[in-house]
């Protein structure tokens, strides 16, 4: 079975599929752990949050597209406010507290979503452009996963570039390595993060939108994702771009490829990995430069 | 933190008086919910001694109830061990599974520690999740309850096993207050308190630790073996983290650093999921009865509620408005 092909290009695909998902669901995780250190549990809720938004957009706008355009945007201005409201004063409370109470918001998230939506599974139909099937290097594969593979390539073309060439880019990058320095400097680290912390919920919602027709849409389908980005960030070291790249790739190729080749220890490798990288690479594996 | 101390033991046998009250006029349902009270106080209790007293932020201690849930579920079912020799194992394979995984995750400290014990936790879930001999993703049922047929008593009947595990609750409240007063509990306090200072006057700091985390695993074992005991069906999910989230939850809001406050604060979660999961309690409120199957929602927004307002917990507030009644009185005179 392994040796054949076929079945391994369509399950690096699938790896692939999946590794595009996570890295737009772990970007913002990973940045707002890297500047702030500070971990945000409910950043699966938000995911959910845009795979919801997705569907009532659907089914108000009859447009795919529409959708994928807007529930990222709610999303977003849903983040923003969680923000303001509640994570603002949070960020000098000690880990425990921040862990605690972004965890309580998890709790909210998956009740709104079943008082709102109700608690039936649901789907949305994959956009006619996008429904058939493609063949790649001999293999018939689904369209709609080509496309999330080349949205993942693109929107990590994107952010490495304004990483890399904007302003605001040099100056998360300065925040990761020295917020105090930066803010010694004169900019206001407050606001940088509050504009970083949308953007990151907007690439969550726009995961949560573009995995929707793909993954049922459930109340508590954020928690095993949670758990997997979560391990994306550890790997690829907090705060660096790079990094959750290296990181989406090896969960999303590792984990497919664990649950077809060996299904009994399934995610026991995936943990596993994460605990040791833990250990001997606390700041993952493309750290950040001058990272502590 | 010294003179909230005094109120630590009057604090308790109100709490084990309060517990006993209710014992006494229960029905049968209060009693599974006392039972169940008494086996969460446990695995809390367990949790204070590495969180509040040796500041070490775990959120994986669940994997060690479920270890210590399969272990009686194994014995019983599998190798037809009495119930009480199966909890005796059990305690010794969470200890073992706490020791060996203390090993790696004590070198890591703050959000990183949080982070490990997370992933630990959830090795504890894949591993039972998949596992086809302890029934896999279905769980285990049927575990018996310990036999009482010495004593003259039937542990079948809800009162007769409530009382046996606020008993068993009891026992280990004492344990841990012995533990956390001697030498050895004071040196983790002490490391709580200022870990380098501690490690630069030469004191084996890691040991120490090693030592904290395999004793609280020991504890979540007994919590795991009464827990399947109590229900007859342990599942995977007594390891997933969100059981974990919840007892750490629960241990704030009892006060950081009290063993009476994460036993009070467990029979507070457990009366208010009681309370509002029950279309009564809404009704009464002339609210819509349907509020009950959100309970999750109220719990959630009081978690966040518990985590922002109070910062020393219930106990804490308790023994603060006490505290301050007294010198109210003493300056008058």
């Amino acid at each position: 079975m392994l040796l054949d092909p076929g079945f391994l290009i369509v399950q690096t695909l699938n790896g692939l599929q999946l590794a595009a998902l996570l890295f737009l669901l772990s970007v913002g995780l990973s940045v707002v752990f890297g500047l702030m250190n500070f971990i945000n549990l409910a950043h699966g809720t938000l995911f959910m949050a845009g795979a919801y938004l997705a569907l009532s957009a659907v089914r108000a706008f009859d447009s795919f597209w529409l959708a994928l355009l807007l529930a990222p945007l709610g999303v977003a201005v849903l983040g923003g406010l969680l923000y303001l409201v509640l994570l603002r004063h949070l960020e000098r409370a000690d880990p425990m507290r921040q862990v605690l109470a972004t965890f309580g918001l998890i709790f909210v998230g998956v009740e709104v979503v079943d008082l709102v939506w109700g608690s039936l599974p649901h789907t949305i139909a994959v956009p006619p452009v996008l429904a058939g099937s493609s063949l790649i290097l001999g293999q018939v594969y689904p369209t709609y996963r080509l496309f999330i593979i080349a949205l993942g390539v693109l929107l990590f073309a994107l952010l490495y570039a304004a990483l890399e060439r904007t302003r605001l880019g040099a100056v998360v990058r300065a925040g990761v390595d020295d917020r105090d320095m930066v803010a010694a400097l004169g900019i206001n680290i407050g606001s940088v993060f509050l504009l970083v912390f949308c953007l990151g919920c907007l690439l969550a919602g726009l995961a949560g939108a573009v995995a929707a027709p793909v993954f049922s849409i459930f109340p508590g389908m954020d928690l095993s994702v949670l758990i997997l980005a979560l391990i994306v960030v550890v790997l690829g070291g907090p705060g660096s771009l790079k990094g959750v790249a290296a990181g989406s790739l090896i969960i999303g190729v590792v984990d497919t490829y664990g649950q077809v080749v060996v299904p009994e220890l399934a995610r026991l490798t995936v943990y596993g990995l994460m605990a040791a990288i833990l250990l001997y690479k606390p700041a993952g594996l493309i750290p950040v430069r001058g990272a502590r | 933190m010294r003179s909230r101390d005094r109120w630590q033991l009057p604090a308790a046998a109100l709490l084990a008086a309060a517990a006993a009250a209710v014992w006494w006029r229960a029905d049968l349902f209060t009693m599974e919910l006392l039972a169940e009270v008494a086996i969460l106080a446990i695995f809390t209790m367990s949790l204070q001694l590495l969180v509040g007293v040796t500041g070490m932020v775990s959120l994986g201690h669940a994997g060690f109830l479920a270890a210590g849930a399969y272990t009686t579920a194994a014995a019983t079912l599998f190798w037809g061990w009495p119930p009480a020799a199966a909890l005796v194992l059990s305690v010794a394979v969470a200890a073992l599974l706490a020791a060996a995984a203390g090993l790696f995750v004590i070198r890591l400290s703050g959000v990183f520690f949080i982070m490990i014990t997370l992933a630990v936790g959830q090795m504890f879930h894949a591993f039972f999740f998949r596992a086809q001999r302890f029934g896999g993703d279905n769980g285990l049922a049927g575990t018996p309850r310990i036999d009482l047929a010495a004593l003259g008593l039937d542990s079948g009947a809800p009162g007769t096993f409530a009382a046996f595990a606020l008993i068993c609750a009891a026992l280990v409240y004492l344990l841990l207050l012995l533990v956390t007063r001697s030498p050895f509990g004071m040196m983790l306090g002490a490391i709580h308190q200022n870990e380098s200072r501690l490690a630069s006057l030469g004191c084996p700091v890691r040991r120490y630790k090693l030592a904290a985390f395999t004793a609280a695993g020991a504890v979540a074992g007994v919590a795991g073996a009464l827990t399947a005991q109590h229900t007859g069906f342990i599942s995977p999910d007594l390891a997933f983290w969100t059981f974990s989230g919840e007892a750490l939850i629960i241990v704030i809001l009892g006060g950081s650093g009290s063993l009476a406050g994460a036993a009070a604060g467990a029979a507070v979660f457990v009366l208010l999921r009681d309370l509002l999961s029950s279309g009564s309690f809404w009704s009464g409120l002339s609210l819509p009865p349907e509020l009950a199957s959100h309970w999750q929602l109220f719990m959630g927004m009081l978690f966040i509620a518990v985590v922002l307002a109070a910062r020393d917990g219930l106990y804490g507030r308790l023994a603060w408005l006490i505290e301050a009644l007294h010198t109210r009185r003493r300056a008058r005179r």
